[in-house]
């Protein structure tokens, strides 16, 4: 069996789903009562593959949410998501995927060092981020998108926006190693960083985000903030294609432009409706069929039988590894969404 | 930024300092609570006996248990020199203690169990476990070795409750309705003193939930009414 650990994207959303599904005593609750509340079990999920292979799930709704992290709420987010982790494994799940900003959270505080919670012993391995799948999915939506609205990637200028995260730091070795591209443009806050990943890639343009903006025909954007992205329109590129690989998606609402070209950036769609409820809640446009990559990873390992975490650590991902869980994605059904 | 936040985060563990005036006076209050807790404990499962009958010789069992604890917390405070405030305790459980007792007056096995082998057992593997880590090493060992009897107390209640469950289970609800609130005005009467010793209100409010939350789920209860059950009363307390 399979798992999602997931979140909603605000306190105000919360409160709406938690209404929508009849959980009154949640309904009207603020910060500090989710900060309290534990991770529950919200839906059950059946997959089925192209290839007629049935799989079962469950979706741990962990209770964080990003204002927790605005506020300084620290030791609260790190337990909703300890604590999610815990209770999935005592479900007896196989294979979880650490959805939204439950992986980032892991790794920014830590939280690997945390064996033992109560008297369970934290089973790391039956745990995965997801990111291989979704910097995989992220790749292919630059490349189909590319060629999709006319733009040639050996002549396209791409800037990576988180450049140095786990996710980000794949998809440019990706595009390094896999794509002529013509130009890598590296944006992230950490400097040290970022020299580091230059080196490794022996190539890419170290650039602060309102240089890189108006130059890039592609803008991937991955970077890891507690609100929603705020970004200066005017001064993009025209054409550009938008790759928003954030959490929430905000900008295909918030940035309707002519010759900007916004995605939702690592998102899957099945090739056959799956059985679940809870995507109807994240604002999917075809809710049955399109889901995080992330999400999608854990499904993939559980076709596999893979019961181990796929993906772990940070700047850890291979090529080989995309490779792999790129040919079992395409084998089971899932495709990029280019919307 | 989330790097940033980081920083801050490390910052706010600093060191508890267990011999220092504060947390000896705060140590006074939960300490007692702890013992009373324990003794009380005692007595519930002795008279709990008297009305299942059957099972007499293993309430006996764990009642042992919980004296045993009870002279393992009373070493703690002795080993920090901290004089336990037994009349806050003794007060501070009244309410609970008033309405496990009137459940035994009409021979209310449920409510019985309710009070005593799922509330309070809940709220104490929450407290031992939040506790732990912040310990000092002389109460942490006698902790680490009360919680896994706790577990054996709190399934007692469990098994019980999932064999009568349908008889059982609207008694449970009008139960934890009646119950559960005191808890919440109880853990709030003592949130200040337990932030002194480094136990935060809302890790040890969600772990409660989440221990209650499980053991309301053995039973028989669904996602639904586990949510309903476990989070009563709580907002207005």
């Amino acid at each position: 069996m399979f798992g999602l650990i997931g979140h909603l994207t605000s306190l105000a959303h919360a409160q709406s789903v938690a209404k929508d599904l009849g959980y009154d005593e949640y309904a009207g609750q603020g910060l500090e009562f989710w900060c309290m509340a534990p991770p529950q079990i919200v839906d059950e999920i059946t997959v089925t593959s192209i290839t007629g292979q049935v799989i079962q799930g469950k979706y741990v709704e962990s209770c964080f949410l990003p204002e927790m992290l605005a506020a300084k709420q620290f030791k609260a987010a790190t337990r909703k998501i300890i604590n999610a982790m815990v209770y999935a494994q005592k479900q007896g799940i196989d294979i979880t995927a650490l959805g939204g900003f439950s992986s980032i959270i892991f790794e920014t505080f830590n939280l690997s060092q945390i064996r033992q919670v109560r008297n369970i012993h934290l089973e790391i391995e039956k745990f995965t981020t997801g990111n291989t799948h979704t910097a995989y999915i992220l790749c292919r939506q630059v490349e189909q998108s590319c060629l999709k609205f006319g733009i040639d990637l050996a002549k396209a200028t791409v800037a990576v926006c988180g450049a140095t995260g786990d996710i980000g730091s794949a998809v440019c070795r990706w595009l390094d190693t896999r794509t002529d591209v013509k130009e890598l443009v590296l944006v992230a806050r950490n400097q040290e960083r970022l020299y580091q990943l230059q080196s490794e890639l022996g190539r890419g343009k170290v650039m602060a985000i309102e240089d890189a903006l108006p130059i890039a025909d592609v803008v991937v954007w991955v970077a890891s903030m507690a609100k929603g992205m705020e970004i200066d329109i005017s001064s993009l590129k025209r054409p550009c294609i938008l790759i928003d690989g954030g959490y929430p998606k905000n900008m295909a609402t918030s940035i309707q432009v002519p010759d900007v070209y916004v995605i939702n950036g690592g998102i899957v769609e099945h090739s056959i409706d799956i059985e679940w409820k809870i995507m109807n809640i994240v604002s999917m446009s075809a809710p049955a069929r399109q889901l995080f990559a992330c999400f999608a990873e854990s499904m993939l390992l559980e076709f596999e039988g893979w019961h181990t975490n796929f993906s772990w650590g940070r700047n850890q991902i291979t090529i080989e590894n995309m490779d792999k869980i790129g040919a079992v994605s395409i084998k089971h059904g899932f495709r990029p969404l280019i919307a | 930024m989330i790097g940033q936040m980081f920083a801050a985060f490390a910052d706010e563990n600093i060191g508890i300092d267990y011999r220092s005036d504060t947390y000896r006076d705060a140590y006074s209050r939960i300490n007692a609570i702890v013992i009373e807790g324990e003794q009380e404990a005692h007595d519930n499962y002795i008279q709990l006996g008297d009305l299942l009958t059957t099972l007499k010789a293993e309430l006996a069992g764990l009642a042992k248990m919980e004296s045993r604890h009870k002279k393992g917390f009373e070493a703690c405070g002795r080993n920090l020199n901290v004089v336990p405030d037994m009349d806050f305790a003794k007060e501070f459980f009244s309410s609970l203690h008033g309405n496990f007792q009137k459940a035994f007056a009409t021979e209310d096995v449920v409510t019985c169990l309710l009070i005593q082998s799922l509330i309070i057992e809940c709220f104490a593997i929450a407290a031992y476990n939040i506790y732990i880590p912040v310990a000092d090493d002389f109460a942490r060992k006698i902790t680490e070795g009360v919680i896994k009897d706790e577990y054996l107390h709190l399934n007692f209640g469990e098994v019980w409750l999932q064999e009568n469950f349908s008889t059982s289970k609207e008694q449970l609800e009008i139960a934890n309705r009646q119950n559960l609130p005191l808890v919440w005005k109880m853990l709030n009467q003592v949130a200040k003193d337990a932030k002194v010793l480094g136990m935060e209100k809302d890790a040890l409010v969600e772990d409660f939930m989440i221990q209650y939350g499980e053991s309301l789920g053995k039973i028989g209860f669904n996602t639904r009414e586990i949510m309903r059950m476990s989070a009563m009363g709580l907002v207005a307390a």
